[in-house]
């Protein structure tokens, strides 16, 4: 098997080629120690089986962050077999640097020129042939989202394999090194007799002057202090100089190399009329509002027939289920068993698949068109604050939808940390559902002053921001390697519908075969302690546990009724009030505690009689940030591909919302 | 000169980019090396600065282009 690594700058189309080379054949993990996603696949080409590494996109091979570490240090190992460089036609000369960068790397290596089309719509013909040519390594023209062209692609390929093509650096040598300026060729002096692997000792000096930490570090340790001094003093004559002047001899390999190869016409450039708004300072706001709302309403209409239409099915099964039992002369807990666990949780997740999907197609989209950019842009004084990029502005909306949905959609940012930070913040963020049960609970004790407690969750919302960026903001985005915002506004393209769909309906099967998983073991963890023989709850397990800890949860304002309906808002928010219903009416329905998904006829009336205002403050205020559904752990879960990680979130959603509990309980006693 | 100081529709040259390595090395590979030509597209005194350069539009902070020394072109 030969290991092929895809490098490109973001913005190149390599997820696009990645997606369409391997399509199901996917594992995506992470980095061995390291907290950066690694996606990889196979795909076979005449008898052989070829891997696929997708490396994380980066616009050079400097490591300032944790993804592009993970890409330089793959690349300078040598572990590939055939590194295949993918850069955008249309931003020839930029994202170009890449394999500049690359220059001095002994990997074999192709070039892959995307995104043809759009060059040539823009009036920029290059000379392939020339190219290949010049920089005497396979060179393909190509259009990743054309699946006819990847036979041409597999060609080229294989070329590159079999006549190991090296890319040489006398070229781009020669434009670091001239007569005036000989500070390459003394580092090069200084390096010989150094194991290297597969660098040449051009790609460590000019890594050197860059100033490159990694590269510092390495060298330091390699060679006698002595001549570390030397170095150092060649180093120290340059300064930042030396990595500006390695970047200006890159661009000038480039553009002397192009300068035989392209012909463009000049076009005048200016902010498109759209740009103009979508990027206005206030405008910009309103129009990435308008497109979010409208996301979410498409969201909602792929959605809801899903939604109801799968409890539609749950309503007729679970009959069917009832009958079948009986018919057989089993107990009616086995049946009761198979409806609240499997058909309950089936129907929950293949419901809320339905937002994942609409969420996944719509992000996807925005990407796709370069539109996120732009929201990112207007956004980012926002999100800074918190240390996160303005294109987690999305995902965070969106949560408003459905959580769930949103970790997924989260993926649209670039490091895992900021990954992490926004899915911890999301948590917090309330969707319809959770909103809807606050409500409801408040206006059931406090009547006409519910609105109140809105404008009081928003707040609280915000000092949970506050609070996590505090906690977690640091150790998940180190600020020394933050930096104010410097990023691409890529030009728009046409959206690739086929493979954005694809792709999506992969990556919606994926969560959904964790999801399912995680919903019917605690599905089942709930149905275990609440059965009881004759189904009245206070024969349960759960009776009994939640009667042994009642001194410990009566800290927090909550009885046992209240504590287990609080653990059943951790199945899903509607199941909360599906719980209160039976525990407030003690009637013999135990068995489907947590599926019931609606309050009681009566429900509020009995609350109103049984819990006194100090409780129920306690308890609204625990479910406003309490963990918002089984479903949101599950995506979490398959998210990060890290249960420690799926857990402290959790844990620390019922530290602060238990937190909130004893505080404001304490509060209300004092002063009702 | 630096670079939050360019009005739109002017035309400059990148001079120098003071700061770190994790910096230059920032600005370098999006596109923005010393002795490059680049388009302010848009500079409204309180957003990031758009500017285009190498058939790229890049937004960089408004503090960030105060260590951008520039030239008009």
């Amino acid at each position: 098997m030969r290991t092929i690594a895809l490098l490109g700058q973001p913005n190149s189309g390599k997820s696009t080629l990645f997606n369409a080379l391997t399509g199901s054949h996917q594992h995506v993990g992470n980095w061995p120690g390291k907290t950066v996603e690694r996606a990889e696949g196979f795909f076979t080409y005449g008898e052989e089986l070829y891997r696929v590494v997708d490396l994380p996109g980066s616009y050079g091979l400097t490591a300032n962050s944790a993804e592009e570490m993970v890409t330089r240090t793959y690349i300078e190992h040598g572990y590939a077999d055939l590194v295949c460089i993918i850069v955008d036609a249309a931003q020839l000369e930029r994202s170009l640097y890449m394999l500049a960068d690359f220059v001095g790397v002994k990997s074999p290596v192709m070039l892959i020129l995307n995104m043809m089309d759009v060059a040539e719509h823009h009036g920029k013909k290059i000379d392939v042939v020339k190219l290949e040519k010049l920089l005497n390594i396979p060179v393909l023209g190509f259009v990743a989202s054309d699946t006819d062209g990847y036979l041409r692609f597999f060609e080229t390929m294989e070329r590159a394999l079999n006549t190991h093509a090296i890319i040489s650096v006398d070229k781009a040598r020669s434009f670091a090194e001239t007569s005036e300026n000989s500070v390459v060729s003394r580092l090069e002096n200084y390096l010989s007799g150094l194991k290297l692997g597969v660098r040449e000792k051009f790609w460590i000096a000019s890594k050197l002057l860059e100033n490159d930490s990694l590269v510092c570090f390495e060298i330091r340790n390699a060679v006698d202090s002595e001549r570390w001094q030397e170095i150092k003093k060649v180093l120290d004559e340059k300064g930042v100089e030396g990595g500006l002047l390695m970047g200006e001899a890159k661009y000038r390999f480039i553009s002397e190399t192009l300068r035989e190869v392209t012909t463009e016409t000049q076009q005048q450039v200016k902010l498109s009329r759209f740009d103009k708004i979508a990027t206005h300072r206030i405008w910009g706001k309103f129009v990435a509002f308008f497109i979010l709302v409208i996301t979410l309403a498409v969201s909602m209409m792929i959605a809801v027939p899903i939604i109801a239409s799968c409890f539609g099915l749950q309503g007729v099964a679970e009959p069917l289920v009832v009958k079948m039992c009986e018919s057989f002369g089993w107990w009616p807990s086995v049946a009761s068993f198979v409806n609240s666990v499997f058909v309950g949780g089936l129907a929950v997740t293949v419901a809320m698949m339905g937002f994942v999907f609409a969420i996944l197609v719509t992000f996807g989209l925005m990407e796709d068109t370069g539109y996120l950019a732009r929201s990112s842009y207007v956004f980012d004084s926002w999100l800074s604050r918190l240390g996160l990029h303005g294109k987690a502005f999305m995902p965070l909306f969106s949560g408003l939808a459905c959580t769930g949905g949103a970790v997924c959609g989260t993926r649209v940012l670039d490091t895992r940390g900021q990954r992490l930070f926004a899915m911890v913040l999301l948590w917090s963020i309330p969707c319809g559902a959770k909103v809807s049960v606050v409500l409801f609970l408040a206006s059931v004790f406090f009547g006409s002053m519910a609105p109140l407690f809105g404008i009081v969750y928003v707040a609280m919302i915000f000092a949970s921001f506050w609070l996590s960026s505090r906690l977690f903001g640091n150790k998940l985005m180190p600020v020394s390697e933050r930096v104010g915002m410097i990023m691409e506004l890529p030009p728009y393209h046409k959206p690739h519908w086929k493979i954005l769909i694809k792709t999506v309906v992969r990556n919606v099967w994926a969560i959904f075969k964790k999801a399912i998983v995680v919903i019917w073991a605690v599905s089942l963890l709930f149905w275990l302690v609440s059965y009881s023989k004759d189904g009245v709850v206070e024969h349960s397990v759960l009776y009994t546990i939640g009667n042994a800890i009642e001194p410990f949860t009566q800290i927090f304002g909550m009885r046992w009724q209240l504590f287990i309906s609080y653990l059943g808002g951790i199945f899903s928010k509607e199941a909360s009030l599906g719980v209160m219903s039976v525990v407030f009416a003690s009637t013999n329905d135990a068995f489907s505690l947590i599926s019931r998904n609606e309050a009681g006829a009566n429900l509020g009336e009995m609350m109103r009689a049984a819990v006194s205002i100090p409780e129920a403050l306690a308890f609204i205020f625990a479910s406003m940030f309490n963990v918002p559904c089984v479903l949101t752990m599950g995506t979490t879960y398959r998210e990060t591909h890290s249960f420690k990680w799926t857990a402290a979130i959790a844990g620390y959603y019922f530290a602060i919302s238990l937190g909130l509990a004893f505080v404001v309980y304490h509060i209300a006693l004092w002063v009702f | 000169m630096c670079l939050s100081e360019m009005k739109e529709n002017q035309k400059g040259l990148i001079q120098k980019i003071n700061g770190d390595s994790r910096f230059v090395s920032r600005i370098v590979s999006m596109g923005l090396p010393p002795n490059s030509a680049f388009l302010v597209l848009q500079n409204d005194g309180r957003s990031p600065i758009l500017v285009y350069s190498h058939d790229t539009m890049i937004a960089i902070n408004r503090k960030e282009c105060n260590q951008i020394d520039v030239e008009f072109a």
